[in-house]
């Protein structure tokens, strides 16, 4: 007799990126994840282990905790690794808490819970692109709208450094460009796309401006947009490109910039400030927002959280006598003799040098992760985690400040990283 | 725990205990006509006993609120649970709550501590605009906002733009005005059984109200920005609309110089989170010259500490040489009695959310009760130093507060929200799929909030 497979359809939040697509069907077989339809190549490397830009390439995923002994990682009880990561972490004189962006709003309440308990400094893993962002609010104000009214009412949208189809893949089609509004019902035929940046990237095929500019020209190019919207100087721009932006841009009713990585590269502060600016100015006759293009799924929820906690979307350091002390400044690694990274990968972005200076100075590093990178790779414990949004029940925020709840689709056996988090404050 | 409140002073309208020194009983979470047997007796000598605060109009959570505290303005979500608690209050309502904003709404309100919250649903009329055109289908609409309402775990109704515009001029043929939209929710609300908190303009004061029991009017006094506007908002008082006045706040705003802070909400007005700083005086008048039970008090803009904005307000109110000196002589020339504080600061705004079992001290309602430290021979231009803070908070019959100092900071909280049992019928289809979000993940799942009630 033939043994009858059962299947379950079900919907699933993507937590590929900070889109938090919410349209994945899935398709699920004897406890086991058969099919995603609707996902991005990042949501396909979230659901089956496979490398973000190499999708037939399989990830390591990790199953058991491990420990370095004799320059090797073992496997260890889950006790023992707990026990040890409260250790170096405790006995820490300055701890660092870093990542957190690709972590649910659970775990990232443990662990701001964990810093203060501990006294540690937590570092989100992308400050050095939202600080400037949230520099450039407090001196220009904000006009703040979800993607929501950005699809049904954007007619004008601009990319400065972002490439959307690197970050956040389906955020062109579901939100700013191809998705079909309310009031922009033809897609893309009823915007007008532009982008800035440094190569001729794919945006170029459908963006009917793209400025090409070199390192360092950011800020002359915002000069010039500036020189030739009404009002300005009208000064010959030093940058090819800006009398056209300022054309394009002039002629928006509802206008958005969103902004990616590329644009705090370089001099990022003020170019932040200087595009803050422009949106401020050209809002002043028409609607226009300024928006960061998060690639981390829920790196909006990490700022929300510190901004209603702590009052500062910045880095909080509780290490301090007298209080916590926030700070906007991407964290200097001299100054720390332990770090416990989550959500993110560390020494995939951190420099060279730095990696090598941590090494050498044998800071010992407790790494929790769903899969194998190079930061478990370096660690001294590695904590594997339950995969939120599949594997465990969590809630994010998309990248325009709306939570949503993710689910619990698979079992498994390894803990959520809100319950190690929780567990390591217990431990300590 | 039964707990005897002795020798205070009780102040409740609606029983008309108006200072009467009478023992309170408590029994677990409810107030009882007597008791056998205390496990704890409160004294209350020279206090005055009064229910729990409800801030009708608390703008603590709306979307995008968050970014405020960019200008060190605000305090946590934490901090303000605990002001609203040392203040008196048991609960508070968020005002702005639309379709796809209500997780983050309730997930803020879920992190407010201490005081039980609610929020109103403020609608997009431009979901509805044909349906309002024909007022053929009004039935599909009152089924389709119970529905919304439901699934948002909403209080109440709430429309911040009461017409139908549109920012493309594409789309002018579905425009609504405000005459034709207030008779199309006057029949919603007479054949339906629903009522609107309408949020106050000049514009909806001159219009006739045929049903004033269906509305409520938000921030009052921002509208009434002349003496004729007063007259008008006098007479729809005076005609059974309820109001709020909507006080702009006493205290220096945050340092924001003037900078735009707008968040989009999908209307044709972005909502602005920093107005330009209004004029204290037309609400105070109108509180002053109003003689009704119409009037709850309520702040205008966002809530930043209920412990300093709110008494100079109360005291503004109840002692004339306390008011602001410009143009004080212009003002009527009445003050509020602590009957009428009660009213306007609990009573009132209970009955207005159908929490029927606050804002009173009669049996049976929930022990939310607040003693305040006020001596009988204290003058009213003293009463802010005294209402500002209370001495004795007990919410559902714990003791919050006791003493000034915060004795139980893990009190119960809950979410209110209506129950309506509403079919889902094709309208509610047609508003969900102009969204990026899923129906399934739009409505408000158990994990966002905290303790949810429904209310029937």
């Amino acid at each position: 007799m033939q043994e009858t497979v059962q299947v379950e359809q079900q919907s699933l939040i993507c937590t590929g990126c900070g889109c938090l697509c919410d349209d994945l069907d899935v398709t699920l077989a004897q406890g086991q994840l058969q099919e995603v339809a609707n996902v991005c190549l990042w949501g396909l490397s979230r659901f089956f282990p496979t490398k973000r830009l190499h999708p037939k390439k399989e990830r390591h995923r990790l199953l058991e905790p491990l420990s370095r002994l004799n320059g090797r990682l073992q496997e260890v009880p889950y006790t023992t690794a707990l026990e040890q990561a409260a250790q170096i972490l405790g006995q820490a004189r300055r701890p660092l808490i870093y990542g957190l962006t690709n972590t649910g709003s659970w775990a990232q309440e443990a662990a701001l819970q964990l810093a203060r308990k501990i006294k540690a400094r937590l570092e989100p893993a992308d400050l050095a692109f939202k600080a400037p962002y949230y520099h450039s609010l407090r001196k220009h104000g904000l006009y703040w709208a979800p993607l929501e009214v950005i699809r049904d009412e954007a007619d004008t949208v601009l990319f400065w450094g972002a490439n959307p189809l690197h970050t956040c893949p389906r955020h062109l089609v579901r939100y700013s460009v191809f998705a079909r509004g309310r009031y922009t019902e033809r897609g893309v035929e009823d915007r007008q796309v532009a982008a800035v940046d440094l190569y001729q990237t794919e945006m170029a095929k459908f963006c009917q401006l793209l400025v090409q500019i070199e390192p360092g020209q950011e800020l002359s190019l915002l000069q010039g947009i500036g020189a030739h919207l009404p009002g300005g100087s009208g000064v010959k721009p030093a940058v090819k490109g800006a009398r056209k932006l300022a054309k394009f841009l002039s002629q928006a009713e509802f206008g958005v910039i969103f902004f990616g990585r590329g644009a705090t590269y370089n001099q990022g502060l003020a170019v932040l400030d200087a595009l803050g600016g422009l949106a401020a100015r050209l809002g002043e006759k028409q609607t226009w927002a300024l928006f960061p293009l998060s690639g981390d799924f829920n790196s909006q929820g990490l700022y929300h959280l510190l901004l209603n906690e702590l009052g500062a979307p910045e880095a909080p350091d509780f290490g301090h006598e007298g209080g916590v002390l926030t700070s906007s400044t991407p964290v200097d690694f001299h100054e720390f003799d332990a770090i416990l990274v989550l959500g993110a990968d560390l020494f995939w972005f951190l420099p060279e040098d730095q990696a090598l200076a941590l090494q050498k100075r044998q800071v010992p590093v407790v790494s929790m992760s769903p899969f194998a990178n190079r930061t478990t790779s370096c660690a001294q414990v590695v904590l594997p985690t339950a995969l939120a949004g599949l594997e465990a029940a969590e809630v994010a925020y998309r990248m325009d400040g709306l939570p949503l709840v993710l689910k619990k689709l698979l079992p498994t056996a390894l803990p959520a990283d809100r319950d190690i988090l929780l567990d390591l404050i217990q431990a300590m | 725990m039964n707990i005897k409140i002795t020798g205070g002073r009780l102040y409740d309208p609606a029983q008309g205990l108006d200072g009467v020194q009478q023992d309170l009983f408590i029994k677990g979470d409810r107030i009882v006509s007597s008791l056998q047997k205390p496990d704890r007796v409160i004294s209350a000598a020279g206090r005055v006993v009064v229910p729990g605060g409800i801030d009708l109009r608390g703008q603590v959570a709306t979307y995008g609120l968050n970014f405020l505290r960019l200008w060190n303005g605000f305090p946590s979500l934490e901090d303000l649970g605990r002001l609203y608690a040392a203040a008196g209050y048991t609960h508070v309502h968020e005002p702005f709550l639309t379709l796809y904003t209500a997780g983050y709404v309730h997930r803020q309100l879920a992190a407010i501590p201490l005081v039980d919250t609610s929020a109103s649903l403020v609608l997009n009329l431009r979901d509805l605009d044909n349906y309002l055109k024909s007022l053929d289908q009004l039935e599909e609409v009152a089924q389709t906002l119970k529905s919304l309402q439901e699934k948002t775990r909403s209080l109440d109704f709430r429309l911040l733009e009461p017409f139908v515009r549109y920012r493309q001029s594409f789309y002018s043929h579905r425009t609504l005005d405000t005459a034709k939209t207030l008779e199309a929710l006057t029949r919603l609300a007479r054949e339906f059984d629903l009522r609107f908190t309408l949020e106050a303009s000049p514009e909806v004061l001159e219009l006739p109200c045929p049903e004033p029991r269906a509305f409520h009017l938000a921030v009052l006094g921002r509208a009434v920005t002349d003496d004729r506007l007063l007259e008008l908002a006098l007479a729809r008082l005076a005609e059974g609309v309820s109001a709020d006045l909507g006080f702009e706040s006493p205290i220096a705003a945050t340092p924001l110089d003037g900078k735009p802070v707008k968040i989009d909400l999908g209307g044709y007005y972005p909502l602005d989170l920093n107005p330009a700083a209004g004029d204290l005086l037309p609400a105070l008048r109108l509180a002053l010259a109003h003689q009704g039970p119409g009037l709850a008090f309520s702040l205008g803009g966002p809530v930043r500490n209920p412990l300093k904005e709110f008494p100079p307000l109360f005291s503004w109110l109840c002692d004339r040489r306390a008011r602001p000196l410009v143009d004080a002589q212009a003002l009527p020339d009445r003050e509020f009695s602590l009957m009428d504080w009660v009213w306007a600061t609990r009573t009132l705004p209970a009955k207005i959310l159908g929490l029927g079992d606050r804002g009173h001290l009669a049996p049976g309602a929930r022990a939310d009760v607040a003693l305040f430290e006020l001596p009988p021979e204290i003058p009213p231009a003293s009463w802010a130093k005294y209402f500002g803070q209370c001495h004795t908070l007990l919410k559902a019959g714990e003791t919050v507060i006791e003493n000034y100092e915060l004795v139980a900071p893990k009190t119960p909280k809950a979410t209110y929200y209506r129950r309506r049992g509403a079919k889902e019928g094709p309208l509610l289809s047609e508003i969900c799929q102009y969204r990026s979000i899923r129906p399934e993940n739009l409505w408000v799942p158990e994990e966002l909030g905290r303790a949810w009630v429904g209310l029937d």
